[in-house]
């Protein structure tokens, strides 16, 4: 600091008391401007091996982001230092990952559904019993009409018969509801989409290799691919207010990432919403997902897990959800270090074909960084169903026990619209 | 690299292998090849009477040709030495049957095994002669242009999408540029996701006409049709496209006096190819007719085919006139196995014809048909013939610019869609909209 202040100065043994020229000599006033500086500031290095000198680092970093030309830049930068990172896999046969992924994604979980907001009575209510045919012909064509191989091929019984089905329903039931939602009509429905999503949360010390010793952020990667995406131009509606204090806790858990399992990877990171930036159609509406036929509703049963049959769906949800939802708030130029300051909304419906859950997503902040997280009381938030079945059975050409709730709750999904329209 | 990044390329003057090196480096073909002049030679082998080419003649072994020649082969040995001949020694035989390593009955021993061969035609079967060989398999006439009913679809005003430019060309960009995070996407990805874009759009229309909502998408199904042509017996088997079914049949397109003039028409022959030619050849088969769905199917008529010709590598993508050609025998093997299960097998002229139609492409260029089965009497080349209706290689747009295109620093050619065309949606559209709209033409045919 500069002017030294008067009266400070020590002396030592054998120095001449020497005239400084920046001294204020006592009896001064204070000219109205203060000199320029001689000298540049100073500030910690840049390249020394010095936490002041990671600071400093960190900063210029921070700063070529904020300010960077187009957000496809800012993406580029964000990724753009390749290190090792946990590959986190929403579809996952880990025991009981719903709690671990979210201590990563700093979720609160809420079982149920958000509270309805007052939907404005569009042109037209749909009318139930002409949706239910098309869901009833959609999955009579799948499973008795369309003549089909008698057994798939081994783990492709997903991929036989409910796949088709899901894919038939939606964009049935999308067509049919475009008079009473022109969301709909203006949206873009994807088919087995890639999603990708990258970002660090928390702090570990790097325990091999040449970076020995040194404090590095935990990196995850998600790379999902939804069965189908829909994908409006206009952000749905929040749920509850951005600082909303929920009724519940974030899961702390402490243990590393890698006892879930969960392995290490190096690669591109990616942000992907299922397409680029300058598509028009840049928010998120809902996602199908299918269970795959390693996670079945039998195979968890036959293995003595059937209360991992929750937890499935549960983890899917959420980390696919927070991937969709955390990319399309990067696409409008947040992230972690320039906090939402809106949230963001999707839906989510996971089936296996029979059984429906039904997942709402509202990310309040993107802030999960070490440095970010340290004043942010916000947390996400994943409402989340348990699993139901939308049938009993299909014997011949006949549906059983159709389940007309989880029929409804899926129209009510696909119905969700802002205010304006 | 994160993010989109230059594609890695050679550079502009690298020496490429199968150009030409040296003097002539850097000069490749110019012209583009014209297809080889069509002489019996260059079609399939020699002439008759023409002597063969020395590897086509039959080669004797040289143990047959000199009696008692003998080779000396290190069998008696039992081990090997270089300059003795191999032995032939004979074939191992487990000694029982063990179904995991059996090759399986020979075709003479198979129940389905019959004298006469059969041709079939599949879903990667590439005709030589292209739309005439399957107008000749078929016994049907070709029209150009679409019919005038379907025409005039296209220009009632009400049968336009809201934006419609705006929403096919962010289609376009959707599936050719934005759908992946490299600079450019492949064939395979962006091709079925150029057609499933289209069909979202079109389905759209259903909140104004409410019988859109009467149909249904299937796909991965499987046809079977069979029938006989001048003493060969011809099928239509296997998955073909996404199959687009409706509850109410499309009303035929073609007015009663048009189809008694088909009488006159004489189909058009290649001699000497025979119109058989690249159909596979089959000693076991069954005839039957399948549409692909069973009794009691909620959406029993076909409406439209797609078909998708997405194959990255150029040698393995169908050429237009075989996409063309593929899209008629598989709209007609359709139309024959619905006509067959409502009216018997017996061949006879079609009271009400069967009308289905197709739409190929492959990611830039749409090929329309409309076709019309008439006659299930196919034997003989008289009579009733079918109708088709074709539009043949309709560009939605001429090329696609990923990068900018920059002269002396300033952006000259900026990136996105050249020469789109809005006329090749218009008559997608007005195919989709076909059966469900009430145009103005429209007569009752009795």
């Amino acid at each position: 600091e500069y002017p030294a202040p008067p009266g400070k100065m020590a002396a030592p043994r054998g120095w001449r008391l020497a005239w400084q020229g920046h001294c204020r000599l006592l009896h001064t006033e204070r000219s109205a401007a203060p000199p320029p500086p001689l000298y540049p500031p100073v500030v910690a290095s840049h390249t020394a091996k010095s936490k002041s000198a990671k600071r400093r680092r960190l900063e210029y970093f921070y700063q070529q982001v904020h300010e960077a030309p187009s957000i496809a830049e800012k993406l580029r930068l964000y990724g753009r230092l390749q290190r090792l990172k946990y590959v986190v896999y929403p579809q996952t046969f880990s025991l009981n990952a719903d709690r671990w992924y979210q201590s990563f994604t700093k979720t609160v979980f809420v079982p149920g559904l958000p509270p309805a907001g007052a939907q404005p009575a569009g042109p037209g209510a749909p009318d139930l019993s002409e949706l239910r045919s098309l869901a009833c012909d959609a999955l009579l064509q799948e499973h008795f009409y369309q003549r089909k191989r008698e057994r798939p091929f081994l783990y492709r019984e997903q991929q036989h018969v409910p796949g088709p089905f899901l894919t038939q329903l939606v964009s049935s039931l999308s067509a049919a509801l475009g008079s009473s939602n022109p969301l709909l009509a203006t949206s873009c429905l994807d088919l087995k989409p890639q999603v990708n999503f990258y970002w660090e949360r928390g702090e570990t010390v790097v325990c091999r290799g040449y970076r020995t010793g040194r404090i590095d952020p935990v990196r995850f990667q998600i790379d999902d691919e939804p069965l189908i995406q829909i994908r409006v131009p206009k952000q749905l509606p929040e749920f509850v207010p951005l600082d909303y204090s929920v009724p519940g806790e974030v899961p702390v858990i402490n243990h590393k990432p890698d006892k879930l399992p969960l392995f290490k990877r190096q690669y591109d990171n990616k942000i992907f919403i299922g397409s680029k930036v300058a598509d028009p159609c840049s928010y998120g509406h809902t996602q199908f997902h299918l269970i795959p036929d390693k996670l079945k509703r039998e195979r968890l049963l036959k293995a003595n897990l059937a209360d991992q049959i929750e937890v499935t769906y549960r983890a899917n949800g959420i980390a696919s959800l927070f991937a969709w939802t955390a990319a399309q708030a990067m696409y409008q130029g947040f992230w972690c270090e320039a906090d939402v300051t809106r949230p963001f909304v999707s839906q989510a419906v996971i089936s296996d074909g029979k059984y429906f859950a039904f997942f709402c997503y509202q990310l309040n902040t993107l802030a999960l960084t070490v440095k970010a997280d340290q004043n942010n009381p916000r947390k996400n938030i994943c409402w989340g169903t348990e699993s139901k079945p939308l049938y009993e059975a299909v014997e011949g050409n006949n549906v059983k026990g159709f389940n007309d709730e989880i029929l409804l709750q899926l129209v009510q999904f696909l119905l969700n619209r802002p205010e304006q329209l | 690299m994160a993010g989109l990044w230059w594609p890695a390329r050679p550079a502009a003057g690298a020496l490429r292998a199968w150009a030409p090196r040296g003097p002539h480096r850097g000069k490749t073909a110019q012209v583009p090849r014209r297809p080889l002049p069509r002489t019996p030679w260059t079609t399939r082998g020699p002439p008759p009477g023409a002597p063969l080419p020395r590897s086509w003649q039959d080669k004797r072994p040289v143990q047959e040709q000199i009696p008692g020649l003998e080779q000396v082969t290190y069998a008696g040995k039992q081990y090997f030495v270089p300059w003795l001949a191999r032995p032939r020694l004979p074939r191992w035989e487990r000694g029982w049957h063990d179904p995991r390593h059996s090759p399986g009955p020979r075709y003479e021993a198979m129940p389905l095994y019959k004298e006469r061969v059969c041709y079939v035609c599949h879903q990667r079967t590439k005709m030589l002669e292209g739309v005439r060989q399957a107008l000749w398999l078929t016994k049907t006439k070709l029209m150009e242009g679409l019919p005038p009913k379907v025409l005039s679809i296209i220009d009632e005003p009400a049968n336009q999408l809201e934006n419609e430019d705006e929403r096919v060309q962010n289609a376009i960009s959707h599936a050719r540029v934005w759908i992946t995070t490299e600079l450019i996407p492949k064939r395979e990805s962006y091709c079925p996701v150029l057609l499933e874009d289209l069909l979202h759009l079109c389905r759209t229309m259903a909140s104004k006409y409410p019988s859109l909502s009467k149909r249904m998408l299937a796909r991965d199904y499987k046809v079977a049709a069979a029938w006989e042509r001048e003493s060969s017996i011809l099928q239509v088997r296997g998955m073909n496209g996404i199959l687009l079914n409706a509850i109410n049949p499309l009303l035929p397109v073609a007015s009663k006096d048009e189809i008694l003039a088909t009488e006159n028409h004489v189909l058009e022959t290649f001699h000497p190819i025979s119109p058989t030619i690249d159909l596979q050849e089959v000693n076991v088969y069954e005839e039957r007719h399948d549409t692909g769905f069973r009794e009691g199917y909620p959406y029993p008529h076909p409406h439209t085919l797609y078909f998708v010709e997405s194959a990255n590598v150029r040698p393995v993508r169908f050429r237009p006139e075989q996409l063309r050609a593929k899209m008629l025998m598989f709209a007609f093997g359709n139309a024959l196995a619905k006509a067959k299960i409502l009216y018997g097998d017996d061949p006879k002229v079609l009271e009400h014809p069967v009308v289905v139609q197709s739409i190929g492409t492959e990611g830039r260029i749409f090929q329309f048909m409309v076709f019309q089965l008439n006659t299930t009497d196919l034997a003989s080349s008289d009579g009733v013939k079918n109708l088709v209706w074709i539009d043949s290689d309709q560009y939605m747009y001429d090329y696609i610019r990923y990068l900018p295109g920059i002269r002396k620093k300033v952006v000259k050619f900026p990136p996105g869609i050249y020469g789109y065309r809005p006329d090749t949606f218009k008559k997608f559209l007005a195919l989709y909209l076909h059966g469900a709209v009430q145009d103005s033409t429209q007569t009752q045919i009795l």
